[in-house]
């Protein structure tokens, strides 16, 4: 008998075929036969899934198994032993006993019956059609083997319908829809935003986007969920329409954000038709966002820069010039800047973009060729508290779970993360689970939309002033502890006693109670008791957190409350809790791993032990300072004070993304050679003596960790279009100045990174070839990966509980700036922008604007639409108002995702306290209506235009030479 | 030597020390201080706020202040 335990590893079957309905997870196994053939399924199993596991694949339309089963099309009704009628094999799940015939002359003329109906009021352009050759209603007309349509084609049909083009990706064809309703479906299961419905009935029965709005005014997200799940040409892909189905395609890693979503990069020879989600992708299970799914064009935008350039000084038009030319001038500046102020005088930033075998190969470089520790990475201005908090709390600098996690959680707890926005997937997969009925908890300042999320468990929002967490968290940890909340249990097996008692002590204190805390979070403290009761009275608590709470002078030490928090409760070590910081960039978490930080070798080997540097050292060949480096504020200040000249940028634009931008510019300004590598002129090359040309994630092969510790692949699907992937070009760099350097693939480098960093040694190409993903740690102990963290044990012994003493930032409001400016993101746009404003996706957020209460905004005359200035200790910026009830009154908000807003122009140069990570969360403003842009911006502009022209010389030049 | 750089050193000597004053007894916070500075402190920042500490270090608080003079047994100020 074929036993079918479990389908995800145990059988042949390819990971595409779809299986009409959703795998059981039942434990007891039901023996069944299906057409004469035995066989055994999870209980609970379709009969339509347990044919298709043996190969009988049933005619089926409104089916797919990604989505519940829903029995409208009727296609794949089978004939079971007695019972009555003909049962849809979607959905009658099989019994034991059970004996099922698929096919027979009855079965064969109701499915023709069926189809008939169907084709008789569907345009019959097969040959012009774009789903043509990948259309599931072709494939089922040749299935069931329909020659005939006796009803004609004149009578009442849908054939003229209207087409939608509204969203700039994907038509929506009504002409074609057999209202199967698997975009409906696929928008309320998968996405969770119930944008899609079937309006009127019967016959009249359409497809329609919100409530008569065309698909871009509805409340659709343009996941893509639909366009996947849709039979027909109904849901199409413009590039499809335009282009015609691909002939390839190859698995590879989004680089957008930390959720590390696999796609299928569908291609035409070396051309990008379409991405489309990776069902076997363990991060997203199938599942994508508006940015991986569609938003690719910028890879071959006209703005990429495809030669190296160089310049002597910044006023100056660029000159384009070979790799080798580039590669010395660079070297050779670099080197004279050492010979003239010393080893320390330059520096560089590995990119959290790029991959872990480019982050690697920097710091190396940084740490062997240029001869110091001054290497960091843009995760210092994101989650370097999350580093810091995590290690001395739990003793790993990574969040402790799967994603998938998520869907055994009780309570959901939310700190200041906007999953919907940010981090899409994943708040699809939250939502998933709110709707099966777990709560949820948001501490955060605005009114996210999660909490809009339709479920009937309990919801608590926790609006807390920008700048209080610590006070909250304590609050919370001291409700739990004085209500005897805590897991004794746990504490007492897994945590050290004396930190505890130390802790439990200080976190009774009164001044940690909820009322007392109160006045300093304005939120009551009932509120934040119950909150506190609703996460610790269920089995499992899960707490979720971005960037609102490490982006704080006292970052670390929330990270360090709510690890004490998860802690005390014994929400640790088990699926369905954890502690997960939610990641900013593709690999924000490998270029931490990666030994990017000024303090650590790869593998979070602090550079002061002798062991591990030693080990290092005998690798690399080369002695290693034993003293940490400068971290990038570090790094700008003393290069206004005049000590440090020279700068090498993998993949970063500190010149937007980092605060007080008057400050970083000048900054870039007072260095001697700053090289930019990247694949567009960004803010940052405005200030760069040489442009190295990056390449996209596209273009080269490598790895990618997401916020789940996941190693995926990263596969090249086309060549690079300067020539060079990018860890070619710090080879080519480090051999320049007499570091040599040797690979010929990224494996080879991973090899490396596995014989160096422990919680890596089980980690090579093969073995991800194998597995699909890897999460680290991966070594001895769990040589097939980690997917959740401390089950027996921490790596530090036992769990350490911190105190976290609340400290009032310095950045508070006053008479001068009465308002408070938090930041965040939009779901169309990531990060600075640099690819998202060079796609469609500018359809939904041409411009960052404020938005501001309408309490504040009728104090100062203010509506939507007016200019703005807002001014802070740092500096002055304009945007335009939208007036907006989702902050409390006293807080103003906006987005930093275009480099004209000069939202980090009034972000201050204040840090958390432990890593110097920005305080973007918090800065003090004042606000007023004004009518031309501000200083800042009108320089930004010149400077810009200038900094073009002397791009288009560059390139000028280029086409010259060719063509000379 | 008062500039930019060394204020904002100051003012992150002060920031740690005020965020590690809940300890049983003030030379364990001092000490906390700092493994804090020796463990993430680069070579030249340090060296600074030692010779700031040892001609002046009235800006800095008296945790902060002691974790210097502590660090002072390790780094020599800066040689300027």
């Amino acid at each position: 008998m074929l036993q079918y335990f479990n389908p995800k590893t145990d059988t042949p079957i390819s990971i595409d075929k779809d299986l009409g309905t959703p795998p059981s997870l039942s434990e007891n196994q039901v023996s069944l036969s299906i057409d004469g053939v035995e066989l055994s399924v999870p209980e609970g199993t379709s009969i339509l899934r347990a044919a298709a596991l043996i190969d009988i694949n049933i005619p089926k339309l409104c089916a797919s198994d990604n989505l519940e089963a829903f029995g409208s099309c009727r296609l794949c009704a089978v004939q079971v032993e007695g019972q009555r009628g003909l049962p849809a094999a979607c959905t009658t799940p099989v019994h034991d006993g059970m004996q099922v015939t698929t096919q027979n002359y009855k079965l064969a003329k109701l499915r023709r019956n069926i189809m008939e109906l169907y084709i008789s009021d569907h345009p019959l352009d097969c040959l012009t059609c774009p789903a043509n050759g990948a259309c599931e209603l072709q494939d089922m007309a040749g299935a069931v083997g329909l020659r005939e349509v006796r009803y004609g084609f004149s009578g009442e049909n849908h054939l003229d319908a209207e087409k939608d083009q509204s969203n700039p990706y994907f038509t929506f064809d009504p002409s074609k829809c057999i209202v199967c309703s698997r975009c409906v479906r696929a928008c309320e299961e998968v996405q969770g935003t119930f944008a899609l419905t079937v309006d009127n009935r019967g016959f009249g029965s359409t497809i329609a986007a919100g409530q008569k709005e065309d698909f871009l005014e509805s409340d659709c997200v343009s996941c893509g969920a639909c366009v996947q799940s849709c039979p027909t040409a109904t849901l199409m892909e413009n590039s499809v329409i335009d282009q015609g189905q691909p002939e390839h395609s190859v698995v590879t890693t989004c680089a957008y954000c930390g959720v590390g979503c696999s796609f299928k990069a569908e291609m035409k020879g070396d051309q990008v038709i379409r991405m489309v989600p990776y069902k076997g992708g363990e991060a997203n299970q199938g599942h994508a966002c508006v940015k991986g799914r569609f938003a690719f064009g910028y890879a071959t935008h006209k703005d990429r820069i495809k030669t190296p350039m160089i310049r002597d000084a910044i006023d100056q038009p660029w000159r384009s010039v070979s790799w080798e030319e580039a590669i010395a001038f660079s070297a050779e500046r670099f080197k004279k800047i050492q010979a003239e102020h010393g080893r320390e005088s330059i520096g560089g930033i590995t990119s959290s973009r790029c991959t872990n075998e480019e982050t690697y190969l920097v710091q190396k470089l940084i740490r062997a060729a240029f001869g110091n520790n001054n290497t960091d990475t843009c995760a210092r201005v994101c989650h370097s508290p999350t580093g810091y908090g995590l290690k001395t709390t739990l003793g790993e600098s990574a969040g402790t779970q799967t994603f998938d996690s998520v869907s055994q959680a009780d309570t959901i707890l939310v700190i200041g993360a906007n999953p919907t926005d940010a981090h899409p997937v994943f708040g699809s997969m939250i939502r998933k689970r709110l709707r099966e009925g777990a709560n949820l908890i948001v501490a955060d300042p605005r009114q996210i939309d999660l909490l809009s999320t339709a479920h009937r468990s309990t919801t608590l929002h926790l609006p807390l002033r920008p700048g209080t967490n610590v006070a909250l968290i304590n609050a919370f940890a001291h409700t739990v502890v004085s209500e005897g909340l805590e897991d004794n249990a746990f504490i007492a097996s897994r945590c050290d006693q004396k930190a505890y008692q130390k802790w439990r002590s200080f976190i009774l204190e009164e001044q940690n109670s909820p009322d007392a805390m109160a006045a300093i979070t304005g939120v009551p403290a009932e509120e934040i008791r119950k909150a506190a009761r609703l996460y610790a009275n269920v089995k499992n608590g899960a707490i979720f957190y971005g960037l609102g709470v490490t982006e704080h002078s006292q970052g670390s030490t929330m990270v360090m409350g709510i690890a004490n928090l998860a802690l005390a409760t014994g929400n640790l070590g088990r699926e369905g809790v954890g502690v997960n910081p939610l990641r900013g960039q593709n690999n924000v978490q490998g270029s931490c791993d990666m030994g990017s930080f000024p303090h650590e070798l790869p593998g979070y080997q602090h550079v002061a032990d002798e062991q591990a540097r030693g080990r290092f050292e005998q690798a690399w060949g080369v002695t290693l300072d034993d003293e940490p480096g400068l971290r990038i504020p570090n790094m700008f200040d003393s290069a206004i004070a005049g000590h440090f000249k020279g700068l090498y940028v993998q993949g970063e634009d500190i010149a937007q993304s980092d605060p007080n931008t008057q400050h970083v510019e000048a900054a870039l300004k007072a260095m001697e050679c700053v090289v930019v590598q990247d694949i567009f002129l960004n803010e940052t090359a405005k200030f760069a003596h040489v442009l190295l040309p990056g390449s996209t994630f596209l273009e080269k092969n490598g790895t990618f960790i997401n916020a789940e510790r996941r190693i995926n692949r990263v596969r090249k699907v086309m060549a690079p279009i300067a020539g060079k992937e990018d860890w070619e070009v710090t080879v080519d760099l480090a051999n320049a100045l007499g570091y040599s350097m040797d690979y010929q693939h990224p494996s080879q480098i991973m090899d490396e990174i596995a014989s160096l960093a422990p919680t890596f040694s089980g980690v090579s190409y093969a073995l991800l070839e194998d597995q699909g993903s890897i999460q680290w740690p991966c070594n001895e102990q769990h040589p097939m990966g980690t997917p959740i963290m401390h089950v027996d044990d921490f790596p530090i012994g036992k769990g350490n509980f911190a105190i976290t003493q609340y400290v009032a930032t310095e950045e508070r409001a006053n008479r001068r700036f009465p308002l408070l400016l938090t930041t965040g993101r939009i779901l169309s746009q990531y990060n600075v922008g640099a690819q998202t404003r060079r796609t469609d996706n500018q359809t939904w957020h041409a411009e960052d604007v404020l938005e501001v209460h309408p309490h504040d905004a009728e104090e100062r005359g203010i509506q939507d639409g007016d200019w703005l200035g807002i001014s802070s200790r740092a500096g002055q910026t304009v945007l335009r108002a939208k007036v907006s009830e989702r902050m409390q009154p006293g807080v103003v908000y906006t987005t930093f995702h275009h480099p004209g807003s000069g939202a980090n122009v009034i972000t201050t140069d204040s840090s958390d306290w432990a890593t110097n990570c920005p305080e973007y969360k918090v800065t003090a403003v004042q606000v007023e209506k004004v009518s031309q842009p501000s200083e800042w911006q009108q320089n930004f502009e010149r400077l810009n235009q200038q900094q073009q022209s002397h791009l288009l010389k560059g390139r000028k030049g280029r086409q010259e030479k060719e063509a000379g | 030597m008062t500039n930019a750089q060394l204020d904002h050193l100051i003012r992150m000597a002060n920031q740690i020390a005020d965020n590690n004053t809940h300890h049983d007894t003030e030379s364990e916070a001092v000490e906390m201080v700092t493994t804090h500075l020796k463990k993430f402190w680069a070579r030249a920042m340090k060296q600074q706020i030692v010779e700031y500490a040892l001609n002046d270090g009235q800006a800095l608080n008296p945790v902060a202040k002691q974790a210097i003079d502590q660090l002072a047994l390790h780094y020599a100020p800066a040689s300027k």
